[in-house]
């Protein structure tokens, strides 16, 4: 019976806000009800994608697009989606004791094969933990028997998943398109041959990037200390390596992607055009996890528009990366996607722009349809912090920049700083309020007939976390107190009526560096505050940073513990992980750093980072 | 040169009924884009959108069967077909909505919204029949409707021109719809909760279609749609 003539759906779909949220049916949607479910139970895999946050959240991340669309791919594989539940649809199913279902089918996620979990910030963890619990899936990996899905995480943050270590059966490190498959095949065979779980987990634990926790054992020093983490079963590598696409360019790209039919947070088809990074910002953790840069050819990604065009509708088209300007063809893809969008008044979007690179020639050719602000992240307010974080970007090409934008009819402007870095002193806080005002002084110096009549200028601020597999994962995070006073600070020296200022909150950045670089004792602590209501912690209104406070006293020391700086020999919780960068490099950039003293781009110079062994994209001998 | 002015009616079931208003909007803009259909845009060079217009926006859970909605052509649209551009635009819809038939619009008459009248309905929930009855026994029909803030009494019994109880879980009425005396469907499931004895969670599964949206007669002798 189709679920919306059933009165119950009905009544819980009108209990909620945005019921949209929960219904499925979009464009694009994948719908395997028919059939699949008559096919040979061992024959077939039902996977759960799952993403800890909001529904409008979960359908703007280009990953559980592609995954869902290489998944569906398989006859023998219905991939359907779930989300969290917001709060008063997380209370409709409690209080009457309803599971979390899947969007496509209303399947719980206990009944599925598999469940597979997103982890794209460490605050989504509590979600983690709603989510498989209103799913019906015990929340311990440990406590899981045959019965009981397969739960697995991947995304960016697995590159320390310890925190989370117990709650998941396996964890991948890297790309998701080519291991996902094998892991789905090595599922169906674990079926066909009636493998049990613990046998089904050894077998997998040699996939390349598959991490398998309970393989492992974590031993601590007396201090709450690592002091070392080694498999305890042979099937399992000393480290695990991340995985890697080498070939970005033959890696799939969704071109009939999941249409949503309630806005969303990034409503438009997206392209992915760089994957890693060359620059090496020193506290950018994607920057390095994930290296080496690969690119997508111009006639892919222009073959590749022509169908999201077709296919979506959408009034916009975002090329996606890290460091958009730096795409080696930029310019030609530009011009050869502009007659395909502007005859349908599709916006050309190009985030992450570096100030250095940003020609605006090609800038004025994009904001022909619509002209949006500008935004730059300098990051720092001074030269001598800009060096210590390796962001090669000079006042003088800053303000050179700013000009030719007002000049060509710019007039928003926006921009990123961080506080908090290390070595960071008042003076380079007030730094960014010099920055300021020379970009409004370059304005003010324009005559008026050659710029817009008004300026609007805001500046946004985030506080530093120090993170994993970065050269500042050896740093100290500053207390909320020192937060406080920084941000305060720049409060009053930017007080303009033209300048707006935007700042995230003291405790959910302690949290993030708490979690970010935290240990499997954390396990704990999360489901402490989850248990006492912590829950979609990375929404501002829903934080409470007091649960958090209080399950942290579950480990001797608290935040203070994982806040604080690392000694130079320490071992870190992950250190049986491997995204291709070596320590070693990483601490010769963290005593850099310490001397201002910057390294070059990959573009440049090759600084034998440990990604050149993967032998893919702009490293040497690879691309030209 | 005029616009052309292509008049449209759709349905719309299942997950697309949950859908707000602007919601729809965008559905209908992209679905007419991948369909390819020359619209004309509007001239805001901040934001331009392509000129369609909702003759009466249907609630959230509300279903549809025959609710108008109009679409002016870019210039290059005079020799456009709208037949065949109909079989494009089904294929191109997310499953539930689907056009049903077109009627071209005299681009002197009034706004699509302006036109409408009244509307059709086909409610279904348990006891929903003994309730109405209960309810509408001749009297006014006092509910209260927030708007903007303000607490407004609105008599429903005004606004219900017609109606027929199917049997106990089943009626059909014909209400007001438009810019005056419209007819909320969720105003009218309170109100047989509140003076019925409908019960809360019968109402709150109810299921509601708009069977049809009646618009007045101007313009192009299309008269009353039914």
């Amino acid at each position: 019976m189709n679920r919306f003539d059933q009165p119950s759906y009905r009544a819980m779909l009108r209990s909620v806000r945005k019921p949209a949220r929960y219904t499925g049916g979009e464009l694009h949607a994948v719908d395997k009800n028919r059939f699949f479910f008559k096919k040979d139970q061992d024959l077939r895999v039902h996977f759960a994608l799952c993403f800890p946050d909001l529904y409008e959240i979960g359908m703007s991340n280009l990953a559980i697009q592609i995954l869902y669309a290489i998944l569906n791919r398989d006859d023998d594989t219905y991939c359907e989606r779930c989300f969290a539940p917001d709060f008063d649809m997380r209370g409709y199913l409690r209080e009457r004791g309803l599971p979390l279902t899947s969007l496509e089918s209303g399947t719980p996620l206990s009944d599925f094969d598999m469940v597979g979990m997103s982890l794209q910030y460490e605050l989504s963890y509590t979600a983690v933990l709603e989510m498989l619990d209103l799913g019906g899936i015990p929340l311990l990996a440990a406590k899981r028997d045959e019965a009981d899905p397969i739960v697995i995480a991947g995304g960016p943050i697995t590159c320390n998943p310890e925190p989370m270590a117990p709650f998941f059966d396996a964890i991948l490190l890297g790309d998701g398109e080519e291991a996902l498959p094998e892991i789905i095949e090595a599922l169906k065979s674990k079926k066909r041959n009636a493998l049990t779980r613990r046998e089904f987990l050894t077998s997998i634990a040699g996939i390349e990037g598959l991490y398998i926790p309970s393989l492992y054992d974590v031993a601590y020093l007396e201090d709450g200390r690592v002091k070392g983490i080694h498999p305890i079963d042979p099937a399992a590598p000393p480290r695990v390596k991340k995985r890697l696409v080498r070939d970005l360019d033959r890696a799939s790209m969704p071109l009939e992607p999941v249409v949503p039919n309630m806005e969303v947070i990034h409503d438009r088809m997206v392209m992915e055009v760089l994957r890693g990074c060359a620059r090496g910002c020193r506290f950018c953790q994607a920057g390095f996890t994930y290296r080496p840069l690969r690119e997508r050819s111009q006639e892919t990604l222009v073959r590749t528009a022509g169908r999201l065009i077709e296919n979506t509708g959408y009034e916009e088209m975002g090329l996606l990366s890290l460091s958009t300007t730096d795409y080696s063809q930029l310019e030609d893809l530009v011009l050869a996607l502009l007659p395909m969008t502007e005859p349908r008044h599709i916006n050309l979007s190009l985030p992450s722009l570096r100030l250095d690179a940003f020609d605006f020639n090609l800038a004025k050719e994009i904001a022909k349809t619509r002209r949006a602000g500008l935004t730059f992240a300098p990051e720092a307010g001074t030269q001598r912090l800009r060096d210590v974080i390796n962001k090669n970007i000079s006042e003088e090409e800053m303000l050179d920049a700013a000009e030719t934008a007002f000049l060509n009819g710019w007039d928003r402007l926006k921009l990123y700083f961080m506080l908090g870095l290390p070595t960071e002193t008042d003076q380079d806080v007030n730094g960014i309020v010099t920055l300021v005002r020379k970009l409004i002084a370059v304005w003010d110096h324009l005559p008026r007939e050659s710029r817009s009549k008004r300026l609007k200028v805001t500046v946004s601020t985030s506080f530093f976390i120090p993170k994993p597999f970065t050269p500042f994962q050896w740093a100290q995070q500053i207390t909320p107190d020192e937060m406080a006073a920084k941000q305060e600070q720049l409060a009053a020296g930017l007080r303009d009526r033209r300048v707006s200022f935007t700042w995230n909150t003291f405790e959910s950045a302690r949290l993030e560096g708490v979690l970010s670089r935290g240990d499997r004792r954390l396990a704990a602590v999360i489901r402490r505050a989850w248990e006492t209501g912590a829950y979609l912690d990375a929404w501002h209104e829903h934080f409470q940073a007091d649960l958090w406070q209080d399950a942290l006293e579950l480990i001797p020391g608290g935040a203070d513990f994982y806040t604080r700086g690392r000694q130079p020999q320490e071992v870190f919780p992950w250190e049986h992980l491997d995204v291709g960068v070596s320590r070693d490099y990483l601490q010769s950039e963290w005593n850099k750093s310490k001397k201002g003293e910057v390294t070059p781009s990959c573009y440049d110079r090759c600084s034998a980072c440990g990604c050149q062994d993967f032998k893919a994209g702009l490293c040497p001998g690879v691309l030209p | 040169m005029m616009k052309r002015r292509i008049l449209l009616f759709y349905e719309r079931r299942d997950a697309a009924a949950w859908l707000a208003h602007l919601d729809m909007m965008r559905l209908f803009e992209r679905s007419l884009s991948r369909a390819d259909w020359p619209l004309s845009w509007t001239v805001d060079a901040f934001n331009p959108r392509p000129e369609i217009v909702f003759g009466l926006p249907a609630g959230v859970g509300i279903e549809t069967r025959k609710d108008p909605l109009e679409v002016r052509l870019a210039p290059e649209g005079q020799l456009f077909e709208p037949d065949a551009a109909l079989l494009r635009l089904n294929l191109s819809f997310p499953a539930g909505v689907r056009v049903t038939g077109w009627q071209e619009t005299d681009s002197g008459s009034p706004s699509l919204m302006a036109r409408v009248r009244a509307a059709q309905y086909r409610l279904e929930a348990e006891g929903i029949g003994s309730a109405f009855s209960r309810t509408f026994a001749g009297g006014p029909v006092e509910v209260v409707q927030e708007r903007k803030k303000r607490r407004i009494p609105v008599d429903l019994a005004t606004r219900v021109f017609s109606s027929q109880v199917l049997g106990e879980n089943c009626l059909s009425l014909m209400g007001g719809a438009g810019s005056t005396g419209h007819l909320r469907i969720d105003l009218l499931l309170e109100a047989l909760v509140l003076y019925g004895g409908l019960r809360r969670e019968a109402a709150q599964g109810a299921s509601v279609v708009r069977l049809a949206v009646f618009l007045d007669g101007h313009g192009a002798g299309q008269g009353i749609i039914t």
